[in-house]
């Protein structure tokens, strides 16, 4: 562990990191996390971008919150669990639940309140609302 | 853990007895200063400003019958308001210095149970049985699951007399069922001696067993099981969130009056209570500290639990240049253990902060009888509890690096607990914005 070079774009990126500052990989990984962490933090916290006027939205904070999760995701299951790097069996082994949670994100976009009229076509397939209009 | 094969003597496990004495004292001792000393002198200042709310609820009631000006009635209304707040303040204070030594002290009280325990019962085994040859090699079947889940059948069936034992212990209005409340002490020990038979097995070493067959073909058995187990496991947390965004599109929350969504809050999340600009106003820094701090500890501790198995992997390794990390860290047995040490000391920090946290937030009103405190409780408390489990599992393996220590042959025990902690932090990353700030 760690004495291989990462390779690819974000791993590449993280292993460039760790080069120019002398350290490894897992290195640069804390501190990825540690920032976006209060990243994320400060998001909810401050009402507006510190120093200036401009309103942190409600869907500004919603996005930031989404993006810093996924790529904290990344770095934990990449570098601190090994995914990249171990044999691809590993990382199928990983992602094969979440073709489940995304079974049941959709079955909660049809079920939810708003899921009748509300929802993109793309989410609802070959349904033409036609009881909502009734 | 796997590889290389250690004799260990019986005597070596009376550590872990002595260990667990040190565990007692050190919880008992928490108690007393933070939970009776500090906690006693926040309860003093709480119960005056108690006696404060009184005065100034008596002086507001007095005055607003009378002839008084405006501006007196406005000034006892302010002073009964402060008053409030500062009665609000002292009850959260004194909760946090309570539930802080309540909290250490039981969960010192776990710890030691567990050396205590596993550490007599292997201490008393025949010393024969530590010597099989070269038989050892193969790892022999194993009792110990049949035995953990034994005990675990006895500790739920008898937990709900446990409960209502150690509600009635605390003074609650509940009648003690000692049945129930034996069955399950019974069942926690022959819980705790099957671990301690698996940390016995496990401390002597076997060979690591390598899958034949498709698809985890030439990969050791364990770490292909850990990856399943953590599919069990994240479909647990998977179903946690989505009963929670299912429950949320339902509910008219600050959030989504803000977003136009709905006019009327009808529902306050737990992020209503701690995040500053919730919907209930007592959000603010303070709030939120007890939540960032676990999310930073979670990430520290996933680091240093990265830094144990880096040490014990490393053939070359050479202490620090730095005088302080030299000494923190003098060899390399010393190293892995410490870095576990201090994931150990992290994640009870985790569980001490948490359970602080909920003592406030059910302090305010945020209770489980609500759907939004249902689910908080339930999928935070699960996550806690997988926390604990990962402490427990650590308890041994620092026990582990003390004694027979790790290196690069048997320090694979350290990177698929590793897998485990850090799907902890995982699960924390989604939970932490869902609950926390969202």
């Amino acid at each position: 562990m760690g004495e291989d070079k990462y390779t690819g774009p974000i791993a590449g990126l993280f292993q460039k990191m760790a080069d120019m500052i002398g350290k490894d990989v897992y290195y640069v990984n804390f501190l990825v996390l540690m920032f976006f962490t209060l990243f994320e933090i400060a998001a909810v916290f401050f009402e507006t971008v510190p120093g200036t006027d401009i309103e942190i939205t409600r869907d500004a904070v919603w996005g930031i919150l989404i993006v810093v999760g996924i790529i904290k995701g990344y770095g934990i299951a990449a570098f601190f669990m090994h995914l990249k790097g171990d044999p691809f069996i590993y990382t199928r082994t990983a992602l094969f639940p979440v073709l489940f949670a995304a079974l049941m994100l959709w079955g909660i976009g049809l079920s939810n309140p708003d899921g009748i009229d509300a929802l993109p076509s793309w989410c609802t397939p070959n349904y033409d609302y036609s009881y909502v209009t009734e | 853990m796997s590889g290389s094969l250690h004799d260990v003597k019986n005597e070596i496990w009376m550590k872990t007895v002595l260990i667990s004495v040190g565990l007692i004292f050190a919880g008992i001792t928490a108690y007393a200063v933070l939970a009776e000393g500090v906690g006693s002198v926040k309860h003093h200042e709480w119960e005056e400003a108690h006696h404060d709310v009184e005065e100034a609820k008596a002086e507001l009631d007095a005055i607003s019958v009378t002839n008084a000006s405006s501006e007196d009635k406005d000034a006892a209304y302010d002073k009964w308001e402060a008053a409030v707040d500062a009665d609000v303040d002292a009850h959260l204070s004194y909760l946090t210095w309570s539930t802080a030594g309540k909290t250490i002290m039981v969960m010192f009280i776990v710890y030691a149970a567990f050396y205590g325990i596993a550490g007599f019962y292997n201490s008393i085994q025949p010393e024969e049985e530590h010597h099989h040859g070269d038989d050892h090699e193969e790892h022999h079947g194993s009792a110990s699951p049949i035995l953990m889940a034994g005990g675990l059948l006895l500790f739920m069936m008898g937990f709900p007399g446990f409960v209502t034992t150690c509600k009635a212990w605390l003074g609650l209005d509940y009648t003690a069922d000692m049945s129930g409340f034996m069955l399950s002490a019974i069942g926690s020990v022959i819980l705790i001696i099957g671990i301690g038979n698996w940390w016995n097995e496990d401390l002597k070493g076997h060979k690591e067993q390598i899958a034949t067959s498709h698809p985890f073909k030439g990969q050791d058995i364990r770490k292909a099981g850990m990856w399943i187990f953590l599919i069990s496991e994240t479909m647990v947390f998977a179903s946690f969130f989505s009963s929670y965004l299912r429950m949320r599109t339902e509910w008219c929350t600050q959030w989504a009056v803000n977003a136009g969504k709905c006019d009327v809050v009808d529902t306050y999340t737990a992020s209503d209570y701690l995040r500053p600009g919730g919907a209930t106003g007592t959000g603010d820094f303070w709030t939120l500290l007890p939540g960032g701090i676990n999310t930073f500890a979670l990430i520290i501790s996933s680091y240093t639990i990265v830094l144990a198995l880096k040490a014990a992997k490393n053939v070359n390794w050479e202490p620090s240049k730095n005088k302080l990390m030299a000494r923190l860290f003098p060899t390399r047995k010393q190293t892995v253990r410490n870095y576990l040490l201090i994931t150990l000391a992290l994640g009870s920090l985790f569980i001490v902060l948490k359970l602080i946290e909920w003592s406030h937030l059910i302090a305010e009103g945020f209770t489980i009888d609500s759907q939004a405190g249902s689910i908080f409780y339930v999928a935070t408390g699960a996550h806690g509890l997988h926390v604990f489990i990962g402490l427990l599992v650590m308890l041994f393996m620092v026990f582990k690096a003390d004694t027979v220590g790790y290196d690069e042959e048997n320090g694979q025990g350290i990177e698929y607990f590793g897998l485990y902690w850090h799907f902890v932090d995982l699960a924390w990353v989604a939970i932490f914005p869902a609950f926390y700030l969202y």
